[in-house]
């Protein structure tokens, strides 16, 4: 783990090189070591090869794309984080990414600071030799009980009856546990875009939750809300079975 | 085919009544003749006159089933021009998105880089001005970009529908419109009834109905003084529910008006107001997605009122069905935020 200069090892695939050359030296710069695969094939054998800490990966390029380089990785037993920079708006492409374990995306045109901001996050949150949370099919966090394939909650025996985008939302909070979550995020989330004026969208998704688990926002066991920033999944999350 | 009802008529009698002329006549003047003789023509006649109805029935029938197919055809055919229409302009957004996304990422990372180059000679004269101002043109680019994407994915997205109550979403609109900048020097004000019997439910999406109302009101906002006037209103109207947002601001010119639901439709007068002309579209798709129609009244230096009729279902049924809505409503009342 690590280069040799302790740096993250970070491998780079994008098929345009105007957008790889100048990420590249922009992540290298932000205290990465980037190596860049103009294909899905190269991306391939240089993790094979280098052993990365993580992998930002383009879903659309030639030569095994983005999706299938990912699928191959999870396969093969390979935990490594993986970004995804998806091409689709729509949020239940997203929950597809999710689904095939990626563990996190972003959409393309992205503000580059922002992709530092969640390289940062899957590298803090990554469990070196174990499987992420993002691509584990069952998790378990105090007295919820997640099927995350078939998209079915449970607190303790009664299973909870939420609306998709709740269930969405749910999906994302318990599988980043811990960390600032902003409305802007949660609601490109929910809608796959970020609405003129529409974060409030996200609080109503986040009181559904709340009545749901029946947390108290004033003293949060689940969800807690960080004023005028965003939220934060509170309980432990850890695999079930 | 009414119109034509007296003349049909004669048509039809005619052969039957020159046939029983001609019987008289026959009857009058040749007395031995025998009174078939005088009745076979009028037979005759009749027999024409029923092959001349039977003629002329097939003939309107005939007429009626043609212009219908034609009707039939053309409105089959304008219905596939506009769904071809509107596949070719979501395809045509899709690729502009494509196309566009892989440059703009780039730009966006290249400035990244040259932000932080410069941050290590801060006092590079005007660099950093620049700088701001090329990204500031860059996200301008990207926000469009994204906005148009937005539609395209509207006009497809699965819509989740579920009972909303439009008094408790208009109230919530005008208290998010308090935050809007420009909101505090004018006047808004929410005008819901509440009697005899509050607004009826409609079926929708309540985060999208949230966005277009609150997008009307944002425009009033914008095209509009200090010192206006802004309504929010609802009422019945029929098998729907007519929201409306009224202001007294700037107006739009009666030239103008029939385009400002179009995507980067932006008037003479709105150019000097930052936005990207993509409000008044997105409510028109939201709305639409909703079977609701939308509509637009204006003048030039007085004020504009948009408005947005949703349908209200089962609307047509009786007390059974208001029971129903009002039984409705209370559940949502439990359930919503």
């Amino acid at each position: 783990m690590g280069g040799d200069s302790g740096r993250p090892v970070v491998i780079l695939a994008d098929d345009d090189e105007a957008v790889t050359s100048n990420l590249a030296p922009f992540l290298e710069r932000s205290g990465f070591t980037v190596h860049v695969a103009p294909d899905g094939e190269a991306a391939a054998g240089l993790i094979e090869r280098l052993d990365p800490d993580a992998c930002v990966l383009d879903v659309l390029m030639p030569r095994a794309d983005g999706r299938e380089v990912l699928r191959r990785l999870r396969a093969a037993g390979r935990w490594l984080p993986v970004i995804l920079l998806t091409q689709v708006g729509e949020s239940s492409e997203r929950a597809i990414a999710l689904d095939e374990g990626a563990d996190d995306y972003l959409n393309k045109p992205f503000d580059p600071y922002e992709l530092l901001a969640r390289l940062r996050a899957v590298l803090r949150r990554a469990r070196p030799g174990r499987r992420p949370l993002s691509a584990s099919p069952s998790l378990r966090a105090g007295d919820l009980r997640m099927d995350r394939i078939a998209r079915r909650a449970w607190l303790r025996d009664a299973e909870l009856t939420l609306t998709p985008k709740a269930m969405l939302l749910l999906d994302y909070l318990v599988t980043h546990p811990n960390e600032l979550l902003s409305r802007e995020r949660l609601l490109e989330l929910l809608w796959g875009f970020d609405f003129p004026v529409g974060t409030r969208a996200v609080d109503n998704r986040v009181a559904e939750l709340r009545r749901a688990l029946g947390d108290d926002p004033a003293r949060p066991a689940w969800i807690a809300t960080i004023p005028g920033q965003g939220y934060r999944f509170v309980p432990q999350v850890e695999e079930s079975r | 085919m009414n119109r034509s009802a007296p003349g049909t008529l004669l048509r039809i009698l005619l052969p039957a009544l020159a046939g029983v002329a001609v019987g008289v006549v026959l009857q009058l003047t040749e007395p031995r003749v025998r009174l078939y003789a005088a009745i076979a023509p009028a037979l005759l006649s009749v027999i024409i006159g029923l092959i001349c109805t039977a003629a002329l029935v097939v003939r309107v029938v005939a007429r009626q089933r043609i212009s219908a197919a034609v009707a039939a055809a053309e409105a089959a055919a304008s219905g596939r021009a506009a769904a071809q229409a509107a596949q070719d302009r979501l395809r045509f957004l899709a690729r502009l998105d494509h196309e566009l996304k892989n440059p703009l990422t780039a730009m966006r990372a290249g400035l990244a880089n040259v932000d932080q180059a410069l941050g290590r000679l801060a006092a590079v004269d005007g660099a950093r001005t620049a700088l701001t101002s090329v990204s500031g043109q860059a996200d301008r680019i990207t926000r469009l970009v994204s906005d148009l994407r937005r539609l395209a994915d509207l006009e497809a997205l699965q819509i989740e529908m579920a009972p909303v109550d439009l008094s408790k979403l208009l109230g919530e609109v005008a208290e998010a419109s308090a935050g809007l900048p420009g909101a505090a020097d004018r006047s808004i004000r929410a005008n819901v009834p509440q009697a005899p019997w509050p607004l009826p439910l409609v079926d929708g999406d309540r985060d999208l109905l949230f966005v277009a109302v609150q997008n009307l009101v944002a425009n009033a906002v914008k095209y509009s003084r200090p010192g206006d006037t802004l309504e929010i209103r609802a009422s019945e109207d029929g098998d729907a529910v007519l929201v409306e947002v009224a202001d007294t601001g700037i107006g739009i010119p009666a030239d103008e008006v029939g385009q400002v639901w179009e995507e980067l439709a932006r008037g003479r007068a709105a150019r000097a107001i930052p936005g990207t002309g993509i409000g008044l579209a997105l409510v028109r798709v939201i709305v639409a997605r909703h079977g609701g129609r939308v509509a637009i009244r204006s003048r030039e230096g007085q004020g504009t009122v948009v408005s947005v009729w949703l349908p209200v279902p089962g609307r047509s049924r009786t007390a059974s069905a208001v029971a129903d809505l009002r039984q409705r409503r209370d559940t949502a009342g439990e359930t919503a935020p």
